[in-house]
């Protein structure tokens, strides 16, 4: 079974699902492109999976509260949306395939309430963006579909690719 | 000196309900059907007659206007002879009032302490969910006149804002509040023939011809102005969300809180998540707020529950709602990709 961490956050995998760390240094552009913590392959379609931890047991407090604050006022969607975007490019590039991609983000805290969570995972959907043009030329979606998600609700719905905490 | 405790027995919905508020702002929550207007009308009709001497239960009767305006009507529906009670503290001074099921006037009610209770007046204010301003010429003369069927706080409201400015200079802390709302309202608001105008530099332009959620904006700026609001004073607000647009939340949320730093004591009904997180987020930790959830039991009789932390609120029908509505859209993610 395989375990992929991402600084005290644990995510295993399903039995016989792939997945690797995709921001680490065999990526090699990092220079010019972001990049999603995960990509986990499934037999029909691949996720996208980033991870952010603001209640890191050894987080700043004056940095966790600045960091929930830019994300409620939507500061972090344009990052949440670069990261996909290059990493599909990347990843288009890499392999050319046509499963279709999920993206999810994981928000570490329990500060998020669903209202939150509401808001932001539609905003994702509007800003990747999940839909085409109106004139509807668009012959494929970028994203298949997308969800923030916190610790709770994560495990509550991804039972299958459970997180846990783990000691720094 | 802030209204402390109210206590219900038999009256409107509740079976028995207790609650204490606090002297800052107390947020009322809970589905329709739970009360929270029953509680700021009986605690509004108890503030207003410690200062018009009004009797208590024909106040009741005129905030409530039951049928045939028969008061026993307040008594909690059920079978068989019941008597209603309702007390309301300001620390130890209580005015309680207890009726039948039975009374038809509002003499044979039985109120206790009204003589301790107006020889200190409050001054308070209800500001309904429907906005009274554009409708106020002649509203009041009518109301005055004839048997008009509308409960007494859409006229009271109209007494309030007719009020001419307080005398002499604005201390500091309301100029800054009038100030801020003036930059919302974009003018200021005055009063000809009985008619409302929000005046500026492009000239008066009745209140009619305002969007509702600025008339009630202008409608604060009154009540502040002629010192309806001050230190000491209660304001009942019945959603304040209502035509309101959600970006005048915050501002609205920052004038209500700096007014409760004034010393105003604030009750508000909302079903608004924004509103909710407005006050939670913009609170400091100085700030008194008291959030009250109202609920059904499994015997269907209405309890409430006080916290004043918001993610303690519970039940919360408000971000249940969301928590719903959030469970379905990553359902839907979730199903339709099939995982």
């Amino acid at each position: 079974m395989t375990v992929l961490r991402e600084k005290t956050l644990e995510l295993t995998l399903p039995h016989g699902v792939h997945g690797r760390k995709f921001d680490d240094s065999n990526h090699g552009l990092s220079y010019c492109m972001k990049a999603v913590d995960f990509i986990v392959e499934e037999p029909d379609r691949v996720l996208f999976i980033e991870f952010k931890d603001p209640d890191h047991p050894r987080a700043d407090p004056k940095d966790r509260e600045s960091f929930l604050k830019e994300l409620l006022s939507g500061g972090k969607d344009d990052d949440f949306v670069r990261k996909y975007r290059d990493s599909f490019i990347y990843r288009w590039a890499e392999k050319g395939d046509e499963k279709p991609i999920v993206y999810f983000v994981l928000v570490a805290t329990s500060c998020l309430d669903e209202a939150m969570l509401l808001a932001r995972t539609e905003e994702l959907k509007r800003k990747l963006p999940v839909e085409g043009p109106a004139s509807g030329v668009w012959q494929r979606q970028i994203v298949a579909r997308c969800g923030v998600f916190n610790l709770e609700t994560w495990n509550r719905h991804l039972p299958q690719y459970p997180v846990t905490r783990v000691t720094p | 000196m802030t209204i402390t405790r109210i206590k219900f027995e038999n009256f409107t919905v509740f079976k028995k309900l207790d609650i204490q508020p606090c002297p800052g702002i107390n947020v009322l929550l809970g589905a329709n059907g739970t009360g929270k207007t029953h509680i700021m009308k009986v605690v509004y009709a108890a503030c207003d007659i410690s200062k018009t001497q009004v009797d208590f239960a024909e106040k009741l009767i005129r905030v409530y206007l039951p049928s045939g305006r028969a008061l026993g009507r307040l008594v909690k529906r059920g079978q068989g002879s019941k008597r209603g009670a309702v007390e309301i503290h300001r620390d130890a001074t209580k005015l309680r009032i207890s009726f039948s099921n039975h009374a038809t006037v509002s003499d044979s009610a039985t109120v206790i302490g009204v003589k301790e209770w107006t020889s200190q007046p409050i001054e308070s204010v209800y500001i309904p969910v429907k906005e009274m301003l554009s409708n106020a010429p002649g509203f009041r003369s009518l109301y005055s006149q004839r048997e008009v069927h509308f409960e007494e706080i859409y006229a009271d409201i109209l007494d309030r804002a007719y009020r001419p400015a307080l005398r002499g200079p604005v201390d500091r802390e309301r100029k800054k509040l009038l100030t801020k709302l003036e930059k919302f309202i974009d003018g200021k608001v005055t009063i000809k023939d009985e008619e409302f105008f929000l005046r500026n530099k492009q000239g008066n332009l009745e209140f009619t011809l305002l969007a509702e959620g600025m008339r009630k904006l202008g409608m604060l700026w009154l009540l502040i102005q002629n010192g309806t609001l001050l230190n000491g004073s209660v304001l009942f607000w019945d959603e304040p969300e209502t035509n309101l647009n959600p970006k005048l939340f915050g501002p609205l949320i920052e004038i209500l809180l700096e007014l409760q730093r004034m010393g105003v004591q604030v009750f508000l009904a909302t079903h608004d998540y924004v509103i909710l997180k407005e006050i939670d987020l913009r609170r400091s930790s100085e700030d008194k707020i008291l959030f009250h959830s109202l609920y059904r039991d499994d015997a269907g009789e209405i309890q409430c529950d006080s916290t004043s932390e918001y993610l303690k609120i519970h039940p919360n029908a408000i971000a249940e709602t969301f928590a719903d509505l959030y469970n379905r859209e990553i359902k839907r993610s979730l199903g339709e990709i099939g995982i």
